[in-house]
């Protein structure tokens, strides 16, 4: 065997089973599955007054960020966007600040926040407002049928099943544990 | 022999580790596409365009009517093995519940397994394409063992690997002196791909009287039109025969006023076609055909799956000139690179899709070289240092002979 046939097949080995782990490595979180559709329940409006209130279930621990979809219509929404994240008893936990400048019309946003390390299988919600946008500088959600993570959303003071299609990611729990949930994925396609 | 034999097993296991577990989407759309064969669909193009808004997958077919079938009647035969779920997966448009199929990996296996046949095909006939017995083995050890073409063919799915066949088939019968043969393979060839036409004012240069030359002309020009005239509508000159390689090829071009301008690929193919007829007495083609496929390299803003079309030629030429072999390494290496930092993530992170969607998260090189400098810069330097050792490869090919 050459030592060019040996650079090969350690090239191809390395490849398939060395970088998949490397490429782990400077992932910050992860999802808890794949963003829902969006469905045809329609869309909400948010600006001034007009708050948006999830209610979700983190289905893992260490929940360090939420993603959706935001609409941005005509990029006109330059304002602050509130993210205030609460615990099942109204305690606020977490607030995040975005500006409608940074995001664009459909874009998918990842609202990032200190980890919560005991989350999972936890009931949260979170509101969603831009207080200081007029009715032109509206940004847009998308709502979906309730899912296992995603249970009831208020908007306009009217309470109903279902919300945003949002996905939940959490900090990952180390370098071997996601080489192993990648390595069973595999195995589970065999 | 018995050690060829040993190879040979560790290089289809190989083959067949990359088949099933690197997925470049181009391959499910060429299946979803070439599956309307077993359906009763004989001209793809048309149905394509016209039922457009009723399919999931709504890109056109790019491949020439010989590809259609060849893939499709594969794919007929083996509709059986490949399980009822199959066509449910051809015709899943979800970019995670694709590859998260638990069937994934047995279809990509399946679907890639006529690469794995032509590609050890290959091999075989660069053992058998030196008088040397050694010369032969190493050109098959290096066919099966050198990382670009197993990237190339399995984690690309590149099927120009028939027409890579067919031209290396041809270009064993130009080494026999049999033109004419040379030329029906060929032409074989140029109904998978349109790249070896290229060839075939060389081959005309080589033909001996007035007739082989109308012949090694006529026969695979012919032979194209005979597989394609049949589809000829609007829809097969868009999708297919307008393809990347000539808009490619005629782009690169520098202003000489007055709204002309020359066009450098052409150029430089004009100029090795002149340079072959003027000062060549026995024109050797193998050197002509890598010069040529090296012009179009360096030139051209090219397709990862074109580099396969050069890779047979560039192993002949490392075992006839082994000083060659590490400015060729080096040429493969620069390249396969190039691709890579375009901005496209089913050039690099996508492939790795089968083993999570988490990788969706990370950014592609193209996008991580933005952050301190012009990805397109980055791009243009590896470019115009290819060109320069395409120069240099050229020059040593051109002078010693």
């Amino acid at each position: 065997m050459t030592n060019f046939t040996k650079f090969t097949i350690f090239t191809i080995l390395f490849l398939l089973f060395v970088l998949p782990i490397l490429m782990i490595v400077p992932i910050r979180m992860v999802p808890s599955g794949d963003q829902p559709g969006y469905g045809d329940m329609g869309r909400v409006s948010v600006y001034g007054l007009r708050e948006f209130k999830q209610v979700f279930v983190s289905t893992d621990k260490n929940l360090v960020a939420i993603g959706t979809t935001i609409k941005n219509p005509n990029l006109k929404n330059k304002k602050d966007i509130l993210f205030n994240l609460y615990e099942e008893n109204n305690n606020l936990i977490r607030t995040t600040i975005l500006n409608g400048f940074n995001i664009g019309d459909g874009d998918f946003v990842k609202i990032v926040f200190e980890p919560i390390i005991d989350s999972k299988d936890k009931k949260y919600y979170f509101t969603l407002s831009s207080p200081t946008a007029g009715e032109e500088e509206i940004i847009e959600l998308f709502l979906i049928k309730p899912t296992n993570e995603v249970l009831e959303y208020t908007y306009d003071e009217e309470t109903k099943f279902g919300g945003i299609p949002m996905v939940t990611f959490h900090k990952p729990e180390g370098l071997l544990k996601n080489t192993l949930t990648i390595f069973s994925n595999i195995l589970s396609k065999l | 022999m018995k050690s060829l034999s040993k190879l040979l097993i560790i290089a289809i296991i190989l083959r067949l580790l990359v088949s099933g577990l690197m997925f470049h989407p181009d391959i499910k759309t060429i299946a979803f596409q070439t599956s309307f064969l077993k359906k009763g669909v004989i001209n793809i193009y048309p149905y394509l365009i016209n039922n457009r808004i009723s399919l999931p997958l709504k890109e056109e077919f790019v491949y020439f009517p010989l590809t259609y079938f060849v893939i499709g009647g594969y794919q007929a035969i083996i509709t059986p093995i490949l399980g009822n779920n199959f066509n449910n997966w051809l015709t899943d448009a979800g970019a995670n519940s694709v590859v998260n199929n638990p069937n994934i990996i047995r279809y990509l296996i399946l679907l890639k397994l006529p690469l794995l046949f032509m590609d050890i095909f290959i091999a075989f006939l660069l053992l058998s394409f030196f008088k040397r017995k050694e010369d032969g083995e190493k050109a098959f050890t290096l066919w099966l063992f050198n990382p670009f073409t197993i990237i190339l063919i399995y984690a690309f799915s590149n099927i120009d690997i028939y027409a890579v066949l067919l031209t290396v088939i041809a270009f064993l019968y130009i080494k026999r002196e049999k033109l004419l043969t040379a030329s029906v393979f060929l032409g074989l060839a140029i109904a998978f791909k349109l790249y070896p036409l290229l060839f075939v004012p060389f081959l005309f240069l080589k033909a001996k009287d007035i007739k082989e030359k109308v012949l090694s002309v006529v026969i695979p020009i012919s032979i194209f039109l005979f597989t394609v005239i049949p589809f000829w509508s609007q829809a097969f000159v868009n999708s297919a025969l307008l393809s990347g390689l000539s808009t490619r090829i005629f782009s690169p071009n520098f202003t000489i006023g007055f709204g002309e301008s020359i066009i450098l690929g052409l150029l430089l193919l004009s100029v090795l076609f002149v340079f072959a007829w003027m000062y060549e007495k026995n024109i050797r083609l193998f050197k002509y055909f890598v010069v040529l496929l090296l012009i179009l390299f360096s030139f051209s803003h090219f397709h990862i799956s074109w580099l396969l079309w050069i890779a047979p030629f560039l192993v002949i030429l490392v075992v006839q000139k082994p000083t060659l072999s590490w400015p060729i390494f080096l040429w493969s290496v620069l390249a396969m690179s190039i691709p890579l930092f375009y901005a496209d993530r089913a050039m690099t992170i996508s492939l790795f899709r089968i083993y999570s969607t988490w990788y969706d998260l990370l950014p592609t090189p193209f996008l991580v070289i933005q952050k301190f400098y012009d990805p397109l810069g980055v791009q243009s330097m590896i470019h115009s240092v290819l060109a320069g050792l395409s120069i240099v490869i050229s020059f040593n090919l051109l002078k010693h002979d």
